[in-house]
């Protein structure tokens, strides 16, 4: 029999457990996390200073043109809503799969998602023209005639995707917290936190009946949430592959983009967890390397299929003998923009090749390498996509270039600012790993050790 | 109160019957009580209550800036409108449009009494309605924002306002002393040369005409070789066969509206097609579209002619002048002028039997700015003597209906005002229609002379850089707001009716002119100037066309038609007239030149740069090289690669002494050892707009006995580090062997008429969309588009297209709806270059409608695919999906346009804001206003299926402009309609067939008149 890695490490009593994880929550941090903080609101501050300019003087002030509609506001939405994905990977598909593992890092991983979805869902507002009538995009009863929104458009089912997406993962994600949430009321020592934990604990009082429901229920909702892995970035690359374009018109992009979110996604939990555990060197013991080299061999295995599918829309492209879309892939690999599309294809292909070494897969810096690389690797594929396709498409009288300016930059990097803020905010205020999860499994892994001790 | 003897007088108080001073002083005083203190001042607080007034009224004034001009004495309430106007409905104004030596025929739109449009005039036999960019454009200069409010004094350069009292003082008193020199451009009115003759007889006047594109070397010709100088007239729709040496006759050079739309008519692939063989040496829009084309040095323009020449009479022994001994005399040096030139001498040879085989039915062209240098002269001798010994004399070329009998410029009437002026014969001058600060060579020293003379009295309507060196400014009307009168051919008489009272103070010319030989004590008869050309009118062209009319019935007609002609003498033929053998001997030829050779040649946008401040000239893509906002050096391909230079670099160009550092520009299809270099731009006093775009080229221009020589100029280009990135609106010049503009030969095509198209197998799983009243479409037809961009301005006039400027057209956002795609093919010495109009193809199965989330664009029942702005989220998606690419997205506002540009804006046209998509509609208002027309009709209903309108009812803005003809528009659903027979047509094709769109647009195969094979887009091989 194998011997299972202990999923907690430190021979942590339940106790500990409570502790390590509300403590966070109960004392006031330290100067690192407020220097990070403070740089994280201060991108945060530039991400809506550069939009407002946006919203005020005009789209014109980003690079997009004709015949490049769509910049860096498209892509960065694919990208972010892409990175939400792990976060629903984990705590529903791993749930239902049963996957032990899973739990100390499901938390975080989900709040990754909300505060992705979050960010990403500025983005397609944002790139309309004007976005003070982006409302128009919800149908619902109006006095205009009334006139519905046109549900042939895919950025339409794009809208109830995406809104659907956010509104399961909020909830899933909120759900899983109660009964920690009733932990931290339990301790609170101030009024007004008693206060506001126990407003948001439900009134949970840890019964059998308590637990009954909310265990059905968590399971209901992995069940809903599961199919919304598939269902959004599906969704999303339909934007894609229902246009005309060549580039855009292919049948391999909703299982192409689905698995470049869940790899993109895992990049980014690992980056996360590779920070969160310096950040705070007590989670070293429940987000252990053991978690991390899970994820590191997911990392690979997507990466591989999004490699799969780079090399069959090139076969594609020259099987179906279109003239368009083989000059498109031609244009990828060859033309102007043929750096981006290396860019992307070592970041997401050639690097991740790395973990096929445990060695490689254990090692806390490398990793947290190779998973900035995919994080890279994964906005240049969006950029790839969007703007190599539009840049040259069928009259070539009407070709041109796309070049990012200042306000693209303030746009991109600032959202790293306001997804940042907003979970280091979270790590303070809310559980980050599951109390209630991690209990259960505290056992796992150590049985036999605690026999001799 | 000073006529109180004549009036009875009635009054208030005693004081004032007994006109005491006191009161009279006091009753002057509108308020009793004023914060100003004795002396006028005002008060401590800062300003005067007046003061404020004062500037409340001036901004009220400004703000209110831009309702109807009224005349100012009479003030009518709009609820007793004027019988014609009816807001909403647009008024018809026929008129002429001036520009430079060229004229033709327009009718003004007119909104609520302001002109909107400018479009041709159908009944000018010359132009058939055709347009030009330039008339388009025309209609933004007379709102120029930069031009001035009234008359002014200028000291150092900066214009001061005065009173037309206070410079009619001046002009009197200058004018009474004697030695007045009065510089014109070409006065093409008959009664204002009239006018003028007076004048210069009043005050002694020497008068001088000289515009930079002068012509006089052609008449000068002329007058050698036949006796007497006229400017000959070019029938293109008798020639089969045409050959240029150099001119842009479809382009920027003389009179290419006319050209473009007389040769075109014998473009049609269906008929007798004609055939064009140009040789030049810049890629030209006459070049793109020649059949053949052959790269030479402008200074071997003479050997091409002569070579030419020597084939036919020497070599093939025909013609006249076979044993004319001069002749061969002549001739013998260019026997071998096709090796000499580095062409196959089969080259020739076969040229020169075509010409003889089509003699009389032939013509050969040469002339524009590229042919003028040194040897301008020789070359338009060369060019009559191949015209007269292929019998065109009389037949292609008529020289009995001229054209433009005006009052011709004299190439070098600027030397002979600089002598004079040298030598001090010129106290006075007064310059009117030309600024030759700006377009006289700098070799000329025209500024150091000007100094010399104690009053310029200058007519331009602002203080620009002949303005800048006068003392005075009597600022001319626009030609829209004033009356005028054109001999555009010999008995061709056009009028020019003012549409709007004038804006601002000016005074037209001829006005002034009235009036300072009346405040000289001269006589006159005629109250005004409107009067004196009435008067004209009935004296010296009523008589001819009377055919019993009274004056008042013919002129009525004049006006409504704005052209009157005899038709009869249009027929008439003159038959051919003698070459004179001594014109040989003014016949020179200088030694083939090795160096490089500097052309400085015109755009059809800018021209000589009088309207360069007109934002939709400097946005106006130019035709071949498709950069708009900068003049460039033009290099070929091959010495670029050569030298290393790329696309943008900055080079000195030196030239007679001077050097100017532009861009340069690779230019497919150009000569080796030419280079090219637009005149019309670098403007330094224009206004806002033309100011430090481009570099002044006519600067470089030399001089010679004949005028400005702006030809095979000796040259030293050098390059710099520096780069000027070039505002291109074309990303790309090759098809990559798709396709989409279809090319054959002539002979291809009639052995099939669906020559070269790739047609493909399409089948579709839905059932297509059904039109039961009008189905609206458009023919475009490749061979006849000369690819002259017309249709862009007109578009861009009639639709309120923003112009975004050379920042934002660098980025891609440019805003036409219609452009013109220009694609070369072949080798890049030499290409083969096609142009194509391309609009929204409002397409049946349009793959932007079903793209937008809000449904903001969607499908009429006649076919148009419509844009609803204010639906408009501005999500950019259709733009994406839209394989022709010809939707423009609302980057920022560009509502905001400078007073009072405003007043050119068509109310029938939403202004978009920002944030929303838009793109060509078929000017589905013209549909609606031509619906809404016809229903008001006696007997108009529509039929079963709901269709009303007739085939050429509804004509949208680039059709209706365009010269030739090429584009076509109607009912796709009315069988007989003439877009219903061109889509008919076997060469019918629509772009990117193979997506299924169904485009309602077809474009009609390009046919080439000539034995090069073209089948480039065969090569795919896709099925």
């Amino acid at each position: 029999m194998i011997k299972r890695d202990a999923l907690v490490l430190g021979n942590k009593t339940y106790k500990d457990i409570s502790d390590d994880i509300c403590r966070l929550v109960e004392t006031v941090p330290g100067g690192k996390y407020f220097s990070l903080l403070f740089s994280a609101k201060a991108l945060f501050i530039l991400y809506i200073v550069t939009m407002g300019m946006i919203v005020a003087t005009g789209m014109g002030l980003m690079g997009v043109n004709s015949p490049v509609g769509w910049g860096t506001d498209i892509i960065t939405f694919v990208f972010w809503i892409g990175i939400g994905h792990a976060g629903t990977l984990i705590s529903a598909i791993l749930f239902l799969f049963r996957q032990k593992w899973r739990t100390s890092i499901a938390r975080s991983a989900e709040a990754m998602t909300i505060f992705a979805v979050m960010v990403a869902g500025t983005f397609p507002i944002l790139h309309t023209g004007r976005p003070w009538l982006a409302y128009w995009l919800l149908p619902y009863p109006n006095q205009r005639g009334p006139l519905w929104v046109n549900f042939r458009s895919p950025l339409l089912w794009d809208v109830f995707a995406v809104s659907t997406y956010a509104t399961v993962s909020l909830i899933f994600w909120y759900i899983g917290m109660v009964p920690d949430l009733a932990t931290l009321r339990d301790r609170a020592k101030h009024k007004l936190r008693r206060a506001i934990y126990g407003m948001l604990s439900l009134g949970w009082r840890g019964t059998a009946r308590n637990w009954n429901h909310y265990e059905m229920v968590y399971m209901l909702l992995a069940g809903l949430a599961t199919p919304l892995v598939l269902s959004v970035h599906s969704i999303v690359s339909f934007d894609f592959a229902v246009a005309q374009l060549p580039g855009w018109h292919t049948t391999i992009f909703p299982p192409y983009f689905v698995a470049g979110a869940i790899f993109s996604g895992f990049g980014m939990v690992v980056t996360l967890m590779v920070i969160l555990r310096e950040l705070i060197p007590g989670f070293k013991d429940y987000v252990t390397i053991h978690h991390m080299e899970n994820m590191n061999k997911i990392i690979m295995a997507t990466g591989l299929m999004v490699g799969y599918s780079y090399g069959s829309e090139f076969f594609m492209a020259w099987y179906s003998g279109a003239p368009f879309e083989e000059y498109v892939f031609l244009n990828r690999a060859f033309g102007p923009y043929a750096w981006a599309y290396w860019i992307m294809v070592s970041c997401n292909v050639i690097i991740p090749q790395t973990f096929w070494f445990k060695w490689a897969r254990r090692s806390i810096p490398i990793m947290f390498i190779v998973s900035i690389f995919v994080n890279i690797g994964m906005w240049f594929e969006r950029y790839v996509i969007v703007v190599t396709s539009l840049h040259r498409d069928f009259l070539p009288s009407s070709w041109g270039m796309f070049e990012l300016t200042k306000y693209d930059i303030g746009a991109l990097v600032g959202s790293f600012g306001m997804f940042f803020f907003l979970f280091l905010l979270y790590i303070r205020t809310l559980p980050a790993i599951s109390i209630a999860e991690v209990k259960p499994v505290l056992s796992i892994g150590r049985e036999r050790e605690e026999h001799h001790g | 109160m000073e006529n109180s003897q004549e009036q009875k007088k009635y009054w208030l108080s005693l004081e004032q019957w007994k006109d005491d001073p006191e009161f009279k002083k006091m009753a002057q005083n509108e308020f009793l009580s004023t914060p100003l203190d004795d002396n006028g001042n005002a008060g401590e607080e800062g300003w005067a209550r007046r003061d404020f007034l004062k500037l409340m009224g001036a901004s009220l004034a400004l703000s209110s800036f831009g309702c109807v001009r009224r005349a100012a004495q009479k003030i009518v309430p709009y609820a007793k409108r004027p019988p014609e106007i009816v807001p909403g409905i647009s008024n018809y104004y026929s008129s002429a449009f001036t520009d430079g030596e060229e004229a033709f025929g327009v009718v003004l739109t007119t909104r609520e009494g302001r002109p909107i449009k400018v479009e041709g005039n159908s009944f000018d036999p010359s132009t058939h309605g055709g347009m030009s960019v330039r008339a388009h454009a025309h209609i933004l200069s007379l709102y120029d924002p930069d031009r001035v409010k009234g008359p002014q004094k200028i000291s150092n350069g900066h214009g001061k306002d005065i009173q037309w009292e206070e410079l009619d003082k001046k002009v009197v008193e200058s004018l009474k002393q004697g030695t007045v020199a009065l510089l014109t451009g070409a006065l093409l009115s008959p009664s204002t040369q009239e006018l003028v003759k007076t004048f210069n007889k009043t005050f002694g006047v020497e008068h001088f005409v000289w515009e930079p594109f002068s012509r006089s070397v052609v008449a000068k010709a002329q007058k050698l070789c036949y006796g007497k100088a006229v400017y000959p007239r070019y029938r293109w729709e008798k020639a089969d066969f045409v050959v240029s040496v150099g001119a842009d006759f479809l382009g920027a050079g003389f009179s290419a509206t006319e050209n473009t739309a007389q040769w075109s008519r014998r473009r049609r692939p269906d008929g007798d097609m004609s055939r064009l063989v140009v040789f030049e040496s810049l890629m030209s829009l006459t070049g793109a579209n020649a059949d053949d084309r052959y790269r030479v040095r402008p200074s071997d323009y003479v050997r091409v002619l002569m070579g030419l020449a020597y084939e036919i009479v020497v070599a093939g022994g025909h013609s006249r002048f076979a044993n004319d001994s001069q002749v061969k005399k002549v001739l013998q040096p260019y026997a071998t002028a096709s090796e000499a030139l580095g062409f196959d001498p089969q080259v020739f040879k076969s040229l020169a039997k075509e010409l003889w085989a089509k003699r009389g039915k032939s013509l050969v062209v040469v002339g524009d700015l590229p042919g003028q240098s040194t040897e301008a002269l020789s070359l338009q001798i060369a060019a009559n003597f191949l015209n007269s010994l292929l019998e065109n004399d009389g037949k292609t070329i008529d020289f009995a209906t001229s054209p433009y009998v005006g009052l011709r410029s004299q190439g070098n009437d600027l030397q002979r005002l600089k002598k004079a002026i040298d030598d001090g014969s010129v106290k006075t001058l007064i310059i009117h229609g030309v600024n030759p600060i700006y377009s006289a060579p700098a070799s000329l020293g025209l500024k150091d002379s000007l100094k010399k003379v104690n009053l310029i009295v200058y007519t331009g309507d602002r203080v620009d850089e002949t303005g800048a060196v006068s003392h005075l400014l009597a600022p001319d009307h626009h030609l829209m707001e004033n009356w005028g009168d054109v001999e555009a051919h010999k008995g061709h008489y056009l009028v020019q009716q003012p549409t709007i009272e004038p804006l601002y103070k000016t005074r037209s010319f001829q006005d002034s002119l009235i009036q300072w030989i009346r405040s000289s004590g001269g006589s006159f008869s005629e109250e005004n100037w409107y009067h004196y050309l009435r008067a004209y009118w009935k004296k010296h062209i009523y008589p001819s066309f009377a055919k019993g009319r009274t004056f008042e019935d013919f002129w009525i007609d004049v006006l409504h038609k704005g052209i009157v002609f005899d038709e009869s003498r249009e027929a008439q033929n003159h038959g051919s007239r003698p070459f004179l053998s001594s014109a040989w001997k003014s016949f020179s030829d200088r030694a083939p030149s090795k160096g490089p050779e500097l052309v400085l040649y015109a755009t059809s946008g800018l021209k000589d740069g009088a309207m360069a401040n007109v934002s939709w000239l400097q946005e106006f893509p130019d035709p071949v090289t498709k950069i708009s906002w900068d003049n460039y050096l033009c290099v070929s391909y091959e010495t670029a690669t050569k030298n290393g230079w790329k696309e943008g670099q900055v080079v000195k160009v030196s030239v007679n002494g001077q050097t100017v550092e532009v861009p340069l520009h690779i230019q497919a299809g150009q000569h080796n050892d030419v280079f090219g270099l637009a005149v019309g731009y670098g403007r330094t006093r224009a206004g806002e707009v033309a100011n430090g775009v481009g570099v002044n080229a006519f600067q470089l221009a030399g001089f010679s006995e004949e005028g400005p020589v702006y030809s095979a100029l000796p040259v030293k280009v050098e390059a710099t580090d520096k780069m000027i990135p070039l505002a291109c609106v074309q990303g790309h010049h090759s098809m990559e062997g798709r396709q989409i503009v279809v090319e054959a030969t002539l002979n291809q095509y009639r052995m099939s008429p669906s020559a070269n198209i790739h047609r493909h197998k399409i089948f579709s799983m839905w059932s297509k969309h059904e039109y039961k009243g009008h189905k609206w479409a458009m023919a475009v037809d490749l061979s006849a588009c000369t690819g002259c961009g017309t249709c862009m301005v007109a578009c861009q006039s009639e639709n309120n297209v923003p112009v975004v400027g050379k920042k934002y057209l660098l980025q891609g956002r440019q805003m036409y709806w219609i452009r013109v795609d220009r694609y070369y093919e072949g080798d890049p010495q030499d290409p083969n270059t096609v142009f194509m109009p391309v609009m929204c193809q409002q397409c049946d199965n349009a793959p932007c409608e079903t793209v937008c989330p809000v449904a903001a664009t969607s499908h009429n029942h006649e076919g148009l695919n419509e844009m609803i702005y204010n639906r408009c989220v501005g999500t950019r998606y259709c733009a994406n999906n839209c394989p022709y690419k010809v939707r423009r997205f609302n980057w920022f506002d560009y509502t905001g346009l400078r007073s009072p540009l405003h007043l050119a804006l068509n109310p029938e046209v939403t202004v978009r804001s920002r944030g929303v998509m838009e793109k060509c509609s078929f000017c589905s208002h013209r549909i609606v206003q031509a619906k809404n027309r016809v229903r008001n009709e006696e007997g108009r209903k529509p039929d079963k299926n709901g269709r009303i309108l007739k085939d050429g009812e509804v004509t949208p803005a680039c059709a209706q402009s365009c010269p030739t003809k090429a584009i076509v528009f109607g009912d796709m659903n009315n069988p007989m309609s003439k877009v219903s027979l061109k889509f008919k047509e076997k060469r019918s094709y629509s772009l990117l067939e193979e997506l299924n769109n169904i485009p309602s647009v077809r474009y009609q195969t390009k046919i080439r008149n000539t034995k090069r094979s073209s089948s480039h887009h065969q090569q795919d091989g896709h099925s």
